[in-house]
């Protein structure tokens, strides 16, 4: 992992403090945040990829009479239609994967092309793109989603492509000033001035100096990305036949007695607790990084 | 929904979807002029005294960021206007069939009727015509009819936006001081137990969406204990009931909505201001007055706390554009009668106006509300204010 690179000593110092920590500043303790952190994502993965093997019902199609109690065939039950609301859940797991990663991706692709490429660059494009992105990050976000989603009707990939859209102002931002910094400092400069050409200064410079902060980004937006899907399928926004967790809470809640029957802890509880744990997993996971990546704290430390 | 999160200490990492972090940003939002070179864009914005300017200039200066800010306000608002405008007719498919989808009973529709409703609407005439009429309507404050109840979609909104304004200004005074409390307790015994504990409960908390959240609080103690209503904002009829009770009434009703929506706002609080407190903690001020034999309670809050405030303030403006998003999602869990319980029954029956009429107020407000935190800032920071 490129914490190596940052200074190991103040690396310590955040994860564990203390001062007789520094005397062994070699090696960074792992933060237990970052072990819990990719241990549930791990799991979600896993889940997320042997779906089909996990259970034998289609979550969309109806195998069983409506509103089932838990069973050995459907061990959480079945919902409205007769659908079994396991099969949903480990299903809705890969929905989750997916938005997380298609949004992260698109956001961190977009930052690199309008924070760090014009950066480089410099000059007018630097400025108007900037310009750009200030005024993206002043549009509200989750509204914007909302008004979306509802004129995008069934479909699902817009609503996961404006997640993506707007990751992109923040951590262009974020990028930038990275970038900035890197090029200010100079080295950048040196090396060329050596005959480094464009690509060594890539795999030198940029790609160390930009690359946890890139991790970071993608993390937290992943994270993000996740909580924001299912809270818009949780308002009745996306593909109403498709398999999310927000979509199971937004059937669930819909019953109108769904509070006064067990039927809460088989429905609500799972589909809830697994966003919970899939944001909370990214979180983990960023906030971990965070520390060991961010060269302001490592700075003022 | 954890539409701000704010790592410890980080203006620089900074804003995140659409909420912007108070510090970093003046200096780019001030538009108008153009910083010579790159500014290394880390710390705060023009944090360094240089050499004392002449007033004049400086006021000049002021003058030429502050017309900035509102220009960009401006832009923004626009911008908003328009996207409210052309959004609906960009996506796929078309009003008149979501229409006639909507109540059809009874009715057959043919091609006449959709060329009527296509004139009723205006949906006929040219792009720039339709903009220019949304226009007009809209000066005159005129968001159109809602197509259920074909009442005027402003009062609507204006029906229920008191109740969000009440769940919200409740929500943020009590996520202030929750989080100022704790922020300044976690910052001054920093790393000790206390403060670790406080940290991780607080930001694990902030993770729990608010549906999963709320619903759990309902379940314990609406329905297993009784104790509250289970939704609403009062009981049906409590026009009878005397105002004291009344009071009661609408109190027991907004708790468990205002204990959600703080969950959320606190944990953002709490980690500026103890964010602002560590940073305070190696001042010179903080020895001298420990020389001075200054009692530590005294030094806590009237001296470090203070001058770790000043983010907080800023944070709680931007925080209540945070939680106009936010009530969207809680207000359905409990079914506040508010403006996001309203979106969400204009999403259920796909009620255009009523939708965008919803998404204009709460992102006008979410943008008016940041900008009144940028210039308070601006205005109480020294720092950012040259």
């Amino acid at each position: 992992m490129s914490a190596q690179t940052s200074a190991p000593a103040e690396v310590t110092r955040e994860v564990e403090p203390g001062p007789d920590q520094d005397t062994e500043p070699e090696r960074p303790r792992r933060s237990p945040l970052l072990v819990i952190g990719l241990s549930l994502l791990a799991l979600v993965l896993i889940v997320a990829l042997s779906a089909s093997l996990l259970t034998p019902h289609d979550p969309r199609a109806i195998s069983g009479p409506a509103l089932q109690e838990p069973s050995a065939g459907h061990p959480l039950g079945t919902d409205v239609p007769g659908r079994d609301i396991f099969a949903q859940l480990v299903f809705g797991a890969r929905t989750s994967l997916i938005v997380a990663a298609v949004a992260a991706l698109l956001a961190m692709a977009g930052a690199l092309l309008f924070g760090v490429l014009p950066a480089l660059v410099g000059g007018p494009a630097d400025s108007v793109s900037n310009r750009l992105m200030v005024f993206l990050l002043a549009l509200p976000g989750l509204p914007l989603l909302v008004l979306v989603g509802s004129l995008a009707g069934e479909s699902h990939l817009v609503v996961i492509l404006l997640i993506g859209f707007l990751g992109v102002a923040p951590n262009a931002r974020i990028l930038r000033s990275q970038t900035l910094t890197l090029v200010q400092r100079g080295f950048i400069g040196a090396s060329q001035g050596f005959g480094g050409g464009p690509l060594y200064v890539l795999r030198r410079h940029l790609v160390p100096g930009l690359g946890p902060l890139i991790v970071v980004g993608f993390v937290n937006w992943a994270g993000l990305a996740v909580a924001l899907e299912a809270g818009l399928a949780f308002l009745g926004l996306g593909d109403p036949s498709g398999i999310s967790w927000g979509l199971m809470l937004n059937r669930a809640l819909a019953q109108p007695s769904i509070y006064f029957s067990p039927m809460w802890t088989w429905w609500v509880l799972p589909a809830g607790l697994a966003v919970t744990l899939t944001v909370l997993a990214f979180t983990f996971v960023g906030v971990a990084l965070e520390p060991s990546f961010n060269p302001r704290w490592l700075r003022s430390s | 929904m954890n539409d701000h999160r704010e790592p410890p200490g980080s203006e620089a990492v900074g804003p995140r979807s659409g909420v912007r972090s108070p510090p970093g940003e003046p200096d780019q939002v001030g538009g108008g002029v153009l910083q010579p070179g790159p500014e290394t864009a880390v710390g705060t914005a023009g944090g360094v005294e240089g050499a004392p300017r002449p007033p004049d200039q400086g006021r000049r200066r002021r003058r030429r960021r502050w017309a900035g800010a509102a220009l960009s306000y401006a832009v923004t608002i626009f911008a908003l206007i328009t996207l409210n405008f052309l959004l609906p007719r960009a996506m796929p498919g078309d009003p008149i069939d979501a229409l006639l989808a909507q109540g059809s009973s009874g009715f057959v529709f043919g091609e006449e009727a959709r060329a009527q409703l296509e004139e009723y609407y205006g949906l006929d005439r040219s792009l720039a015509a339709q903009y220019g009429q949304y226009l007009t309507g809209l000066a005159r404050g005129d968001l159109g009819r809602s197509i259920v109840t074909n009442t005027p979609v402003w009062d609507e909104l204006a029906r229920r936006l008191p109740w969000t304004l009440l769940l919200i200004g409740s929500a943020a005074a009590v996520s202030t001081v929750v989080g100022l409390v704790a922020g300044v307790h976690s910052g001054w015994r920093r790393d000790r137990p206390m403060d670790r504990a406080l940290m991780t409960v607080l930001l694990a908390l902030r993770e729990f969406p608010p549906y999963l959240l709320g619903s759990l609080l309902l379940y314990v103690f609406a329905v297993k204990l009784g104790w509250l209503p289970l939704f609403g904002a009062e009981t049906p009829f409590s026009g009878a009931f005397g105002p004291v009770e009344r009071v009661i009434d609408v109190g027991r009703h907004l708790l468990l909505p205002l204990l959600v929506l703080s969950v959320g706002l606190t944990a953002g609080n709490y980690l500026i201001m103890r964010a602002g407190m560590v940073g305070e903690l190696g001042s010179d001020y903080l020895l001298l007055g420990r020389a001075k034999g200054l009692r530590e309670r005294r030094l806590k809050y009237r001296y470090v706390a203070r001058n770790a405030l000043l983010p907080l303030v800023s944070l709680t403006a931007i925080q209540l554009g945070f939680a106009l998003t936010a009530v969207v999602l809680i207000e359905r869990v409990f079914s506040y009668p508010g403006l996001g319980r309203l979106l969400f029954e204009a999403i259920a029956v796909r009620d255009y106006p009523t939708i965008q009429g919803a998404f204009l107020l709460i992102s006008v407000g979410v943008v008016t509300i940041n900008a009144v935190a940028d210039a308070l800032y601006r205005r109480l920071d020294p720092r950012t204010a040259s």
